[in-house]
């Protein structure tokens, strides 16, 4: 199978949007809705402000940084926020300084009115309840520095005014924990709903990979009853035919056993869904040793041995050369496969019944045979293991892979 | 006892299959065929009544399977072997079959020479293992030991044999690398099968104790 496919987990990721992004979308539309109130409210009430240069430096700093705001969605970082938490404060700090002295207690609509608000809210909706309540808590203490500053002294002011000035700063908390919640419940429900739908694709891979073997299924007859159908006509001719040409009796022989291998491999087992990215290596080590014709390949294995899909394909790299190997040297007439697993390794061996050899790296060396063993060793090695290679003149080779298992999920 | 033919009786429901292991046997000139059956509980029948040295079993039969025939049998006479020579027999089956008493097991595509050299190997006592069989046992072994560690288990020599049996190799060359005869070979490999059987029953009688099976009805 290509490992470039998507995993199930990747898809599912696609499928389900982060529901709390729309929450962030809101805060920005807010935010643009306030920018243009203040505009308008400083445009329409000029002549009642003191600074008015300083209030219309501040607003041209609040549209820009909307405007940056809107552009970079989603690359914004914690400095992002503690800037956009000082230019809100600075507006409402600036509020004090822009209006004449004493008319801030006055309670008409003034200069940094809304816009400041959106920072708990925006804050809130992208990284929760705590964050929305800090930024709140910031602002909340700018707000209250906004009166002394407009020349108002907290402690001359009026309880009806303590309690507007309380509740503006309680505004701020209730909308920045409000929207954090909020958005908090949303990234959950969205997670749970992820999962489930994690859940559904692995069902359709599975379902996929049914089919997929069904269809193989299919293919695979077919082309049996072909090679029945061929080996029934050119049985009865050549039965018939004299003299019998053994060479064409082999060929027949020949395409019923391929077609017996392959037809076996389909029946033999169930298809097992393997656990997410791994393969079983006994299958790998049978595709290998399938491709071998010219001598008796047997597989063995304690199982499937479901191992991560690298450490399979190197396993399986390595005994084909192996298989290679003992084809073009060692005179065997059978090779079998052994693959063994144990609790913290794996054990691969190659064992033929031919020539053998004196096993000798340095000697192998010198005469510049090395390099298929050395490719083997290092497939080996690379997964953290070893190859140890036994073998005697006349007593066949076995060559050996050893790999320990990495991870406790082993 | 070694000239004499060995007796056979052969087990498949394919005519074609059945002739052509007659033929291969008969032409071998160490065998005969005594008797054939297309069906488990035909082989049973027939299995009782011409008592052969070896029946040639395949699993996938159409009425009572081969697993459940050898079974049968085995329990009935204890000295008739069972070689299992199946085709696309699910590995699971082909355990069950060993574990119900069969003597070895081969694949159909094996050639007529080492059928007739298995048919004799299992009439003289020798468990027939293929290498794929070893690993399938190994992990059998593996799997009751994870299961119930009161089990039987394999002792370390038993496991280092049935291990170089998965590898390919045969009884001697294990013989030659373990510094021990032929026979003891053998009889290691032989004790492997009787402790796998004897597993088998371990099961059921731990079974029919947890279910109360074993009290007499009041």
């Amino acid at each position: 199978m290509a490992s470039q496919e998507k995993s199930p987990r990747l898809l599912a990721r696609e499928n389900v949007r982060d529901e709390s992004r729309s929450l962030v979308t809101g805060a920005l539309i807010f935010r643009w809705v306030w920018l243009i109130w203040m505009a308008g409210l400083t445009a329409v009430g000029n002549e009642e402000l003191a600074r008015e240069p300083l209030a219309w430096a501040s607003i041209g700093a609040a549209s820009l940084w909307t405007v940056w705001l809107t552009v970079s969605r989603r690359s914004w970082n914690k400095s992002v926020m503690v800037f956009d938490v000082a230019l809100c404060g600075w507006l409402i700090l600036a509020s004090g300084l822009v209006i004449r002295e004493g008319d801030i207690i006055l309670g008409r609509p003034f200069f940094a009115t809304g816009y400041p608000l959106s920072a708990p809210l925006l804050w809130g909706a992208v990284w929760g309840p705590w964050t929305g309540a800090g930024t709140a808590t910031v602002l909340a203490i700018a707000h209250l520095l906004s009166r002394p500053l407009n020349g108002v002294q907290l402690s001359e002011l009026s309880p009806a005014q303590v309690q507007n000035v309380t509740g503006a700063m309680l505004n701020y908390l209730v909308a920045g924990v409000a929207v954090g919640l909020v958005a908090r419940l949303l990234r959950r429900s969205s997670e749970a709903l992820r999962l489930a739908n994690e859940e559904t694709m692995k069902e359709r891979e599975l379902t996929a990979r049914l089919a997929e073997r069904q269809s193989l299924a299919r293919a695979i007859h077919d082309s049996v009853l072909q090679v029945l159908a061929l080996v029934n006509k050119r049985g009865r001719e050549l039965a018939s035919s004299d003299p019998i040409d053994p060479q064409e009796v082999a060929r027949l022989a020949e395409i019923a056993g391929e077609q017996e291998v392959e037809l076996r491999s389909l029946i033999l087992r169930d298809p097992v869904a393997p656990p997410t990215g791994r393969a079983s290596l006994r299958d790998a080590l049978e595709d290998a040793s399938r491709a071998v014709t010219q001598l008796k390949v047997g597989v063995s294995a304690t199982g499937p041995i479901w191992l991560d899909r690298h450490t399979v394909d190197e396993l399986q790299a390595a005994t084909r050369q192996a298989l290679e190997n003992v084809v073009e040297h060692a005179g065997a007439s059978s090779v079998t496969v052994f693959a063994e697993e144990e609790p913290d390794r794996v054990t691969v061996t190659v064992r033929d019944d031919g020539g053998g050899f004196a096993y000798d790296e340095a000697k192998l060396q010198a005469d510049g045979k090395v390099g298929i063993l050395k490719s083997m060793k290092g497939r080996a090695e690379d997964l953290g293991g070893s190859m140890k290679v036994t073998s005697a003149p006349g007593r066949g080779t076995e060559v050996e892979f050893k790999i320990p298992k990495v991870g406790s999920g082993g | 006892m070694a000239d004499e033919l060995v007796r056979v009786l052969v087990v498949d429901d394919h005519p074609v299959w059945r002739n052509g292991v007659r033929n291969d046997l008969e032409s071998s000139g160490k065998a005969e065929v005594v008797g054939e059956a297309e069906d488990g509980g035909d082989a049973i029948e027939k299995a009782r009544e011409v008592m052969p040295d070896v029946v040639l079993m395949d699993l996938q039969l159409p009425q009572v399977s081969g697993v459940d025939a050898t079974r049968a049998i085995v329990d009935d006479s204890p000295h008739v072997k069972v070689l299992v020579l199946s085709a696309s027999a699910e590995e699971t089956d082909v355990l069950e079959a060993v574990k119900a008493g069969a003597s070895g097991y081969l694949l159909k595509s094996s050639s007529s020479d080492e059928v007739v050299d298995a048919v004799l190997r299992v009439r003289d006592g020798e468990p027939v293992f293929t290498p794929s069989l070893a690993g399938l046992v190994l992990s059998e072994f593996r799997r009751i030991a994870t299961n119930d560690p009161t089990a039987p288990e394999l002792t370390a020599r038993e496991n280092d044999v049935l291990k170089l049996v998965a590898k390919g190799y045969t009884y001697r060359e294990i013989g030659e690398k373990l510094f021990i005869s032929t026979k003891t070979v053998q009889n290691h490999v032989q004790n492997i099968l009787t402790k796998l059987q004897l597993k088998k029953r371990y099961e059921l009688m731990r079974y029919a104790i947890q279910k109360g099976l074993d009290r007499a009805p009041e």
